[in-house]
């Protein structure tokens, strides 16, 4: 029976970093896929002459090559930063609202400032204070809080940490309201709550303001290649290492000895043994499905019983025989809504019916690589919940695709109206095709649903089960940097408890 | 002071609390969807379907139609019409896997039809036909493809040109669109060699007299002395007589052998269709890969090479003869649909050597960067070393 130190379950972005910083660390490392690609989301496809980019739309993180932020340093230790390239984007995102609002905000920190004061003269100063806070919330959310948390003293918390105390757990709304009357700047400066799928009245103004401040600081990225070549990269890494992975080849039970973990079944039903297990998969199907336990931890159950399911998608992938230009695109990404009411465009999310706010972005309008000469490569998004696909009868799946596809092209088509013309390739992805790659309940592409009771703060780290350990978006933020960063430091984790392991058998 | 303790000074976190605890109490531990993920997938994309041989309709001198059914006696699949399932079969030993366009109808769930043509120097089709009997079990991926009608750009002209067996998603596309009474205008441009090997000849005639949707043309290539009807090959000619001066706003499907889909992709483009209102069906493995402009000089397809599969052994084979098929003849195994490097599943490394990727490798750009080879339609041009 082969043994390994560990084995990761599923090559999504965490597994993939986990598993690579496990075997660069120097244990023994099996990593299983039940697809024949690496990457969960972070993966491409290719219909005709296009190669569509599944999911990744802006990272964030990096920062430029002379001011670098964090995740050149994780992608270096991970032994990816010389195997990928980075194209930068110039705008944050287009907001358009026909016949309402249509605005640009740059990619920079003191652009963003200027454009905001020029567009909303009359709030300048409350635009200067709002951008202020949201750097602040930041730096005290990810430097001073955990420092403060350590020293155990209120005293500290309140003078290291002011703002994050007076903001940190208010909902984005009721800061923006705080600060601003105009309601059109107040939805311009929010529109980021569409890639996660709660409004800014439920989400923690601090998810928010990370957006904001992040990606104008540290610019939005694409990757050359799309999401897929990190993937390959990072499984590039892995092998270079010494690592072991296998495609077509699924995880179907965790195997416990004395309430540890011991080993895995594999799809090709053949067992190995291992110390540790680190799951990419959902919680609900690690602990209810695959831990051979008849009822996971108490812990673990009570958890669950807290959070709510997150959000999924509609995604249209369109190959379109006229450049961005032809287009009339002028920023690779865009925001399309019907309305100004947030709650409106959230309530949408919850149905089949038209959907109210989405989004487009045009690939290679910064990339010409992501496109042949001549054609474009653009994808239209609308997150939704996928429950309201459960009733759809399988024989009546593929007209209902089509014809929710038909509302979303309308919508996006208000603002880009020559897309009908061009379509050369489509696919449409809906919740069950999430469902179906990512193996998660409803399809959730972010885990759970991410509201102010989903707070890191309000949780501890799922174990339970000796040896078990979980990465991915179901334990933190989703998104891509986050799950980039959820495997590299649940595999640190991993290392340790491995060393420990080694310690006491040497006893 | 205790982190909680602590965190409570936090403005809002007691509420957040709150609200969290009374979540846990409403809440579930999602026992109750145990499965649910699985169920759902299975029903519209199962990995394998186990299927059992119902029916043997001899079709032509050529082509026979296997019925297959669910060896479980429950209902297959929905498929969109055009799509096809891989059949795998083991011959005297051999683990290998063909697919087959679904010829029925999608609104008939209880049976596929499986219409297989004898190919020249074929392997698989050679053993469906003549040693598969009805009650024989099969196994086969779920039904996949992009070769189908798509609402959202495929217009409401349609104009399917067909050669051979290539006429098997034509039915099906047909049958659906007559049966749901679909407002869409099918016509048939349909090619065979000899004038008695045209399968569905009846069915598709009977129709085409019964709905003033669709159009059927045929044409032969080989007609005997005597023939009457249109002959010769498929010419920009035939098609502007065929199809009158307008073709904005038609689809054009094409499927036949490669040579033919090339041959007509080109007649439309001559005429003025942009190649966006034009789709292709793959067909396998390009069978004369050295005619290829990056074919390497001094290779010849009859050279041999080794190739050796990283772990567990190593085997000859012929440049000529595609990756896939001779780890297959030699007991590896690789996951695989389509054959004709598109889906993507048989997906596998390339640690030393090279191999030749023809135009039919619809390779992502970071695979071919690190390496990765689809087997089913991968030349090697050397000894080579893979990862399985």
């Amino acid at each position: 029976m082969h043994q390994y130190d560990a084995v990761v379950i599923g090559a999504g972005n965490a597994g993939l970093t986990a598993a690579t910083a496990l075997q660069r660390g120097g244990s023994k490392t099996l990593l299983l896929e039940k697809h024949n690609i690496p990457g969960g989301c972070a993966t491409s496809f290719v219909r005709g002459e296009f190669e569509f980019e599944v999911a990744l739309h802006q990272l964030s993180g990096l920062g430029t090559a002379e001011k670098p932020f964090i995740m050149r340093k994780v992608f270096d230790t991970l032994g990816v930063l010389d195997k990928v390239e980075f194209i930068q984007e110039h705008s944050l995102y287009r907001l358009a609202v026909p016949g309402q609002v249509d605005i640009t905000l740059p990619a920079s920190w003191s652009g963003l400032k200027r454009t905001l004061v020029e567009l909303f003269p009359a709030e300048s100063d409350a635009i200067g204070r709002f951008l202020k806070l949201c750097e602040t919330i930041c730096l005290e959310s990810f430097m001073t809080l955990p420092q403060a948390r350590r020293s155990g003293s209120e005293a500290t918390l309140k003078s290291m940490c002011p703002h994050y105390v007076e903001y940190g757990f208010q909902s984005a709304k009721a800061v923006i309201d705080s600060f601003f009357s105009d309601h059109t700047l107040k939805t311009v400066i929010s529109a980021y709550w569409c890639y996660l799928g709660v409004p800014p009245s439920q989400i923690p103004f601090p998810d928010l303001a990370v957006m904001i401040y992040a990606y104008a600081a540290f610019k939005p990225w694409h990757i050359k290649g799309g999401s897929q070549a990190m993937s390959n990269a990072l499984v590039e890494s892995f092998l270079e290492a010494g690592g072991e992975v296998r495609f077509n080849c699924g995880a179907e039970k965790i195997l416990t000895e004395n309430g540890a973990v011991c080993g895995v079944t594999l799809e090709s039903g053949e067992t190995v043994r291992c110390k540790a297990v680190v799951s990419n998969a959902s919680p609900l199907h690690t602990f209810n499905e695959m831990l051979d336990s008849e009822q996971p931890p108490l812990a673990i159950q009570q958890d669950m019983k807290s959070r709510r399911m997150g959000t999924s998608a509609v995604v249209i992938y369109m190959g379109l025989d006229c450049t961005p230009q032809e287009l009339g695109v002028t920023t690779a990404s865009s925001f399309i809504y019907e309305t100004m009411d947030d709650e409106a465009i959230y309530r949408s999310m919850n149905s089949l019916e038209a959907p109210m706010g989405g989004m487009f972005t045009c690939y290679n309008f910064e990339d010409p690589d992501c496109a042949p000469a001549g054609k474009s490569q653009v994808v239209l998004v609308c997150l939704q919940y996928g429950d309201v696909w459960k009733d759809v009868a399988a024989e009546d799946y593929a007209a209902t695709k089509y014809a929710f596809a038909e509302r979303l092209i309308d919508m996006v088509a208000k603002v880009y109206p020559k897309l009908r013309e061009h379509i050369e390739e489509v696919e449409v992805a809906t919740p069950l095709t999430m469902m179906r790659y990512l193996n998660t309940p409803s399809g959730a592409i972010y885990g759970f649903r991410q509201s102010t009771e989903d707070s890191a703060l309000l949780r501890e780290r799922l174990k339970g089960v000796p040896g078990l350990y979980m990465a991915g978006s179901w334990t933190g933020m989703g998104g891509f940097q986050p799950t980039y960063m959820a495997g590299e430091s649940t595999a640190r984790a991993v290392l340790k408890h491995l060393k420990k392991a080694g310690e006491v058998q040497h006893v | 002071m205790s982190d909680f303790e602590l965190l409570k000074t936090i403005k809002g976190y007691s509420e957040a609390l709150a609200a969290k605890q009374a979540l846990e109490r409403s809440g579930s531990g999602f026992q109750e969807v145990k499965g649910a993920v699985r169920n759902a997938v299975v029903q519209l994309h199962p990995k394998r379907l186990p299927l059992v041989v119902s029916a043997i309709i001899d079709d032509t001198p050529s082509t026979k139609t296997l019925r297959v059914k669910a060896a479980d006696g429950h209902r297959l699949p929905p498929f969109q019409a055009g799509q096809y399932i891989n059949v795998f079969v083991d011959i005297d030993g051999v683990a290998t896997a063909r697919p087959y366009a679904i010829s029925s109808s999608p609104l008939e769930r209880d049976f596929y039809d499986l219409t297989v043509k004898r190919a020249e120097g074929g392997y698989v089709s050679h053993y469906l036909l003549d040693r598969v009997a009805p009650g024989e079990r099969l196994l086969s991926s779920g039904p996949m493809g992009s070769f189908h009608y798509n609402p959202i750009f495929h217009g409401q002209d349609l104009v399917f040109i067909a050669g051979g067996s290539g006429s098997a998603p034509a039915r099906s596309m047909l049958l659906n669109i007559l049966e749901r009474d679909q407002p869409l205008h099918f016509h048939m441009i349909y090619a065979n060699s000899y004038s008695d090997d045209v399968i569905y000849a009846e069915q598709l005639r009977a129709l085409a007299a019964e709905h003033a949707n669709f159009t059927l043309d045929e044409l032969i290539s080989r007609p005997e002395p005597g023939y009457s009807g249109r002959s010769g090959r498929i010419s920009s000619e035939l098609l502007q007589t065929l199809l009158g001066p307008n073709l904005d706003g038609k689809m054009f499907y094409l499927c036949g052998p490669t040579p033919f889909n090339e041959a007509c992709l080109a007649q439309l483009l001559a005429l003025g269709v942009k190649r966006r209102r034009i789709r292709i069906e793959a067909n396998g493995a390009p069978k004369a890969p050295q005619l290829n402009a990056d074919w390497p000089a001094g290779v010849n397809v009859d050279d041999e090479v080794t190739i050796a599969v990283k772990g567990r052994g190593s085997f000859k084979a012929r440049v000529g003869e595609p990756l896939l098929n001779s780890l297959e003849r030699n007991g590896y195994s690789a996951e695989n649909a389509c054959r004709s490097g598109e889906c993507s599943l048989c997906r596998i490394k390339l640690l030393s050597g090279a191999v030749h990727n023809p135009p039919e490798a619809h390779l992502r750009k970071s695979d071919r960067d690190f390496g990765w080879i689809y087997a089913c339609v991968a030349f090697p041009t050397e000894d080579i070393e893979v990862l399985l």
